[in-house]
């Protein structure tokens, strides 16, 4: 931990972020994103940067660059959310928040999305996630140097370091003194913690296995404009509250403050290429039912790990006949998922896992490689919190339909259940690609995912639950009820230091294309057990830095022909949007 | 007369018991306050739409809605209505009224195309495999003797759910139709059906939606002033009269 920031966490929430004032310029009296102010791009104006998408990293993307005085416009598929007007306290009124157009998914074990790993609207996934934000261990980036299986990554941890530490700062992460992979502390204090996770903690302890509470991106304590946590429950259903960190409250606010037009209900159809420099040219789009396009400087991707391949294998040009920046057959390989299942235990108590957040405490113990398990790599352990509609899932998942589903759902409050994150392998099969038959209401080809386990990833998963039903032994649970499911996505767009084997360098950037960059999660080699968001917006924030030294360096040599940009732009006259 | 049930201990749970099968559901109070699928419940003088007050007004609309109303049946055909409705109750069971209008609220969701982003590469979207299983059912049922699904036996309908859960259907359609990727369809919509519902809210003691008030009370053991009471098994008034207990 560098020493400034050690300094500064031990001030917790009493100093605000440096160069980020998106909690201040939220609305006291509104959860909604004041917007009245945001500058208007027209099309027709070669912006320095378009962002396809306004989640983790097209909205950290953003903020950065705005700052430096970037003119940005970012393009969403989804809506500009209101979280007064459009969320609700409510799991089936939630369907919204969630990526619900036409996918396929196949291979031996297919991933189920929608509602479990893909958003859609400002602030992308992490809208509906949990609120876990850990980071990465140093290991995660050299794992087949160190155990022989995955991919090393071409940049290191000490890259992003710096990366999390401001990051953590700005969302305000919370949480006890983190002792795995690089320990560091939190700005913000750990939150109190349910019957359940208590139960669940002292289990585990009995085992020899630490869990210690966090870490969370939910505020403990006033975060500028943004309320403390009021324990609700309600994390994946959309915060009405603005205490869980999403970028539509984190960044986007900071953003449209210095520049950045946020141009919501926008789906990118595909990118142009000019066929004699090779460049990208822009994005056309569908908005309102009126095809456009928006003229660019440059272009970076950031629509996640099924989006942004699709988004690729869409754009057809005669330079790239197989999808842009995909003449090495790498664009949607390697897409991962992290193995799931998840365990539930009954207890005397009345625990009612509904309240509190769903994420309470976790370890990372057993993140690393441990010879004697059998397998390389390993897991994380969290909590879930599932409301009854999930709960009810997981009943059912563990073969009770019924009475006895219905028995099991009565007794509801009595539960508490434990998830996993298992670390599954890269595997080149595993892959995102586009059916040309079937094409969305746009015409465009939709995505299909494919997805199989190899031996390591049956292995990993088997050790993990069985590691969660010993827990639940000793903390005195009555029964058990398990049941299978992944979390999260990442890769399908990696980076690396050889262009035969992934789709862009380690400044993100196209091995083909010099000005088209991948700003989100698809660029991950690996995953490690941790939640991917801390890391997505870190590796957004690394991007920024690359991007403006580029910049700088370009705009120094040309200094002479060239004035200098103004730090911020003058709004042109709106097009729409 | 059952008897009464302590739920510190779990042995009304189908683990724990010799036979599998839950403790019969007949031992469960009536609801004393409120609706609940069937009028049973452990929690009977608990009804959460009591604190619609302090709801935001979006959740609130969208909730009364929910338990108000009953869609017409609109996506599917009379016959496959038939075929579901029954495949819905028995796999909820949902054996007597008041019932959740589960499969109204699933024709609802088809109707309007709303969908759930993904769907298996061996099925057809879930709109066109929910109606392939409404003709495996029936299918299934002749396969045992019966006519069709609605008009089988209860032990021929327990069978063959019980083989649709299992993934082990075969012949006809579910030769087309992998049973268990199409059991997880099916119930997908079921149980988000069901369980949205605030009658079984009631029933399970949830607390429901819950800003802008929150949450205080998070140990073990406790509630929110507010929130149900677990009761216990016996109906007091038939009990004390059973018993033929004296009182003032």
């Amino acid at each position: 931990m560098s020493r400034r920031h050690e300094l500064r966490t031990l001030l917790r929430g009493a100093l605000r972020p440096p160069d980020n004032d998106s909690a201040f310029l939220l609305d006291v009296h509104r959860r909604a994103v004041p917007r009245e102010r945001m500058a208007r791009y027209d099309d027709d104006y070669p912006v320095d940067l378009v962002i396809v998408g306004a989640g983790a990293g097209g909205g950290t993307l953003a903020q950065r660059l705005a700052r430096r005085g970037w003119k940005v416009v970012v393009l969403e598929s989804g809506p500009f959310w209101d979280p007064d007007e459009d969320w609700v306290s409510d799991e089936a009124g939630s369907h919204r928040l969630y990526w619900t157009e036409e996918r396929i998914i196949g291979g031996s074990d297919p991933v189920e999305l929608g509602k479990n790993n893909c958003g859609h609207g400002v602030g992308g996934s992490m809208v509906h996630y949990a609120g876990y934000c850990p980071r990465f261990h140093p290991s995660d980036f050299e794992v087949r140097t160190r155990d022989g299986v995955g991919e090393d990554w071409p940049i290191s941890y000490e890259d992003l370091k710096p990366h999390y530490e401001r990051l953590e700062l700005e969302l305000p992460v919370a949480g006890d003194y983190w002792p795995w992979g690089d320990p560091h502390r939190y700005p913000h204090t750990a939150h109190p913690i349910a019957g359940g996770a208590d139960a669940a903690r002292e289990g585990a302890r009995k085992l020899g296995i630490e869990m210690r509470v966090g870490p969370v991106g939910i505020t403990n304590g006033a975060f500028g404009n943004r309320p403390h946590c009021i324990y609700r429950g309600f994390c994946l259903q959309g915060c009405k509250v603005n205490a869980k960190a999403s970028p539509l409250v984190t960044h986007i606010p900071d953003a449209i403050e210095h520049g950045a037009e946020i141009r919501a209900d926008c789906m990118a159809m595909d990118i142009e290429v000019d066929e004699s420099s090779g460049r990208v040219t822009g994005v056309h789009y569908m908005s309102d039912g009126r095809e456009r396009f928006q003229r660019a400087e440059a272009v970076a991707v950031a629509g996640y790990s099924i989006e942004t391949p699709r988004l690729l294998l869409n754009s057809i040009s005669r330079r790239f006949p197989h999808g842009l920046a995909n003449n090495n057959d790498q664009v949607g390989r390697c897409v991962m998922v992290q193995g799931a299942p998840q365990v539930a235990g009954r207890f005397p108590e009345e625990m009612r896992m509904y309240k509190a957040p769903p994420p309470e405490i976790s370890s990372e113990q057993f993140y690393e490689t441990e010879e004697r398990r059998g397998f390389a790599r390993g897991f994380s352990i969290q909590t879930v919190g599932p409301l009854p509609i999930e709960h009810a899932q997981h009943v059912l998942g563990h073969g009770h339909w019924g009475q006895a589903l219905r028995e099991y759902m009565r007794d509801y409050n009595h539960w508490y259940t434990l998830g996993i994150l298992s670390e599954l392998l890269p595997l080149p099969d595993n892959r995102v690609t586009v059916v040309p038959s079937v094409t969305d209401r746009n015409g465009i080809p939709v995505a299909r995912m494919d997805y199989s386990q190899c031996d390591n990833d049956r292995k990993n998963i088997a050790f993990a639950k069985q590691t969660l039903h010993n827990i639940f032994e000793a903390s005195g649970a009555q029964d058990v009820l398990v049941t299978d499911r992944y979390a999260h996505l990442v890769g399908g767009c990696r980076m690396g230091s050889d262009a035969e084997r992934s789709v862009v360098d380690s400044d993100h950037r196209a091995w083909d294309v010099p000005n088209l960059f991948i700003a989100d999660g698809s660029v991950m080699p690996t995953q490690g057990s941790a939640n991917p968001a801390l890391t997505i917006m870190a590796l957004a924030s690394r991007l920024a830095d690359r991007l403006d030294l580029k910049r700088a360096d370009e705009s120094g040599a040309r200094q002479r022909r060239r004035p200098r940009r103004r730090p911020r732009p003058a709004p042109t006259q709106a097009g729409a949007g | 007369m059952a008897s009464a049930r302590d739920y510190r201990r779990a042995d009304h749970l189908p683990n724990l018991r010799s036979d599998g099968r839950p403790a019969p559901p007949g031992d469960l109070p009536r609801q004393r306050n409120g609706v609940t699928p069937q009028m049973r419940g452990r929690y009977p003088d608990y009804n959460v739409l009591e604190q619609a007050d302090h709801w935001d007004p979006v959740t609130r609309r969208m909730v009364f809605e929910r338990a108000r109303t009953v869609p017409d049946v609109r996506f599917f055909t009379a016959p496959e209505a038939r075929t579901l409705g029954v495949f819905c109750d028995l796999v909820l069971a949902q054996d007597a009224e008041p019932k959740i209008p589960v499969l109204n609220m699933v024709d609802a969701k088809l109707f309007a195309g709303e969908l759930d982003g993904f769907r298996y590469a061996d099925l057809p979207d879930d709109r066109e495999t929910w109606r392939r299983v409404a003709v495996g059912l029936d299918a299934a049922s002749r396969q045992h003797g019966a006519v069709d699904f609605v008009n089988a036996s209860e032990d021929v309908r327990e069978r063959v759910v019980e083989a649709f859960a299992e993934g082990t259907l075969h012949g006809e359609v579910w030769d087309d139709l992998p049973p268990a990727r199409a059991w997880k369809v099916v119930t997908r919509a079921m149980l988000s059906a069901f369980y949205s519902h605030p009658w079984a809210w009631n029933e399970i003691g949830f607390g429901g939606p819950a800003y802008p008030r929150g949450y205080a009370r998070i140990g073990a053991g406790q509630r929110e002033k507010w929130e149900g009471a677990e009761a216990f098994a016996l109906d007091p008034v038939k009990d004390t009269q059973q018993r033929r207990v004296q009182g003032s």
